[in-house]
């Protein structure tokens, strides 16, 4: 399945609080080309999760719209997976691993006998091969993050949206977890918007980091980020030009918190 | 496990009813009172009445109107309660009556049943169904209510169908609050169908205590009762046991959660 190209234009979300009018998202205009790893950044609370939702069309946006491929979409664009922060919540704690993975190929047309195949092999990508019969809390939080991840790729998914996926796990989970969502987008050529509030995380993954605003959230800059492919924990972050990077993205964040 | 916990077990068990039959024992020994018999002769009488054909006159009657009362008020009330749990609209409008319906006693409702619906089996099922939907109906209110936002928007992403939803989060969701009104169901049901039996029977528990009691049949009134007591001991314990089977996954992840 192809990688979907992501175009939004003139995105708004506006929130009623009854007392006044929140500005999550206002005119926000980018681009995902496919295959493409994008990251998006913010100072907190800057509706990075607003634009992701509704991205995946779990929320209205106010006004604006969505092209996927150069067509209109209206809800989900279709073949799109995502991995929620809240791992813990995502997944159902009355499912064993590999039924939660199998509940999502479920309607989509896919046979019980490919099913399950799909299953051992999204396992077998994210390295939990033999947690299928497990249930979900009876894993570590960064194992069931890999299972939500595991999830998503069984799908194949052409967009894959990612909100702040690794926010709640220890640092070095999430190194290792930073690593194989990379290592998997090399290997699959899926397309990736992955939201952080950690920035040296979006400049380690991105090929492109997206800055927003402090509400209501503008882009305020992109950032190509010219890396060298092969990505390492150490020597990747230990690089004169990521540091660059880095402290350039941080300027423009404690800029527009102002 | 160990001796010790066994043996705790059985004296957490079985320690309070082996100290109350005790002290009925000795206390009502050598009773002379009418009304108070030794218990020696109410367990003489309860070998002697509750033979088979006494168990296919009275008891199972009683049980097969318990079962289809509570068969049905189980039915109903997770039915109409996932529908008023998932449409808020549906919610505004039914709640105020829920209340009104809820509040009402359903011996009340007795005389008014056998209105319409006679004074057979089906007027004995409705008395029962009328009490025990109300807990299972908003239990599962309660229980489609709380289901994680997050959980709801992963089935949206995916694109699972309404009845993939329905049968695997929905129901799985609020299974543990489902279960919970069940349990609460399953005691009113059992007085509703001695009740029930009270007024206008043939057969039935509730009606053999009633009949002994207008013939003064003390003992044997005393027996039906003891028998009473035992049937909800064993209905209750054999839903315990079908509880530890549906909600494994949840007394696991509860347990989980504790020792984390």
């Amino acid at each position: 399945m192809t990688a979907a190209r992501l175009s939004v234009h003139d995105l708004a979300k506006t929130y009623d609080t009854g007392t006044r009018q929140v500005h999550a998202i206002d005119k926000l205009n980018f681009t995902v080309e496919a295959g493409e790893l994008l990251c998006v950044v913010g100072p907190s609370g800057c509706g990075k999760t607003t634009l992701l939702r509704s991205i995946a069309g779990l929320l209205r946006p106010t006004s604006g719209r969505l092209e996927v491929d150069g067509q209109p979409v209206d809800g989900t664009p279709p073949g799109t997976a995502v991995v929620f922060q809240e791992y813990g919540r995502s997944l159902f704690p009355w499912m064993r691993v590999a039924d939660n993975i199998a509940l999502v190929l479920r309607d989509n047309g896919i046979r019980s006998a490919e099913r399950r195949e799909r299953v051992r092999e999204a396992l077998d990508q994210v390295g939990l091969a033999d947690t299928a019969r497990a249930y979900p809390w009876q894993l570590s939080g960064g194992m069931q993050q890999r299972v939500a991840i595991a999830r998503a790729l069984a799908y194949r998914p052409r967009l894959l949206l990612m909100d702040e996926p690794f926010a709640a796990v220890d640092a070095q989970t999430r190194a290792d977890l930073e690593d194989l969502v990379y290592r998997l987008w090399r290997d699959l050529g899926v397309t990736i918007v992955f939201i952080t509030h950690d920035i040296d995380e979006a400049v380690y993954l991105g090929q492109r980091v997206l800055v927003l605003s402090a509400e209501p959230a503008r882009v305020r800059e992109e950032i190509a980020i010219d890396l060298p492919a092969e990505r390492d924990q150490l020597a990747t972050r230990a690089d004169p030009r990521f540091i660059e990077l880095r402290t350039q993205i941080q300027q423009h964040i404690r800029d527009s918190g102002r | 496990m160990t001796l010790r916990t066994v043996l705790w077990r059985l004296v957490t068990w079985f320690g309070l009813p082996v100290v109350l039959v005790a002290a009925w024992w000795f206390g009502s020994e050598g009773s002379r009172s009418f009304y108070w018999p030794p218990l020696t002769e109410i367990l003489r009488t309860f070998t002697q009445l509750w033979t088979p054909e006494r168990w296919a006159a009275d008891v199972l009657p009683s049980l097969g109107r318990l079962a289809a009362g509570y068969a049905a008020a189980a039915l109903l009330g997770v039915g109409i309660g996932v529908a008023i749990g998932l449409w808020w609209r549906l919610r505004a409008i039914a709640e105020p009556v829920l209340e009104f319906f809820r509040a009402i006693p359903p011996p009340v409702l007795v005389p008014v049943i056998m209105l319409f619906a006679g004074i057979g089996d089906g007027m004995k099922i409705a008395v029962i169904v009328s009490g025990c939907v109300w807990p299972i109906l908003l239990n599962t209110v309660a229980g489609v209510r709380a289901i994680d936002p997050i959980q709801r928007d992963t089935c949206a992403v995916f694109a699972t169908r309404p009845l993939t939803r329905l049968r695997r989060l929905v129901l799985p969701a609020a299974a543990p609050h489902i279960v919970t009104g069940m349990r609460q169901a399953l005691s009113i049901g059992i007085i509703l169908m001695v009740i029930s039996e009270m007024f206008a029977a043939h057969s039935g528990l509730g009606f053999a205590i009633v009949q002994f009691q207008r013939g003064f049949e003390i003992p044997e009134m005393w027996s039906g009762i003891i028998l009473l007591g035992l049937i909800g001991v064993a209905l209750s314990g054999a839903f315990a046991l079908a509880e530890r089977r549906v909600l494994a996954w949840y007394h696991g992840m509860r347990r989980a959660e504790g020792s984390r």
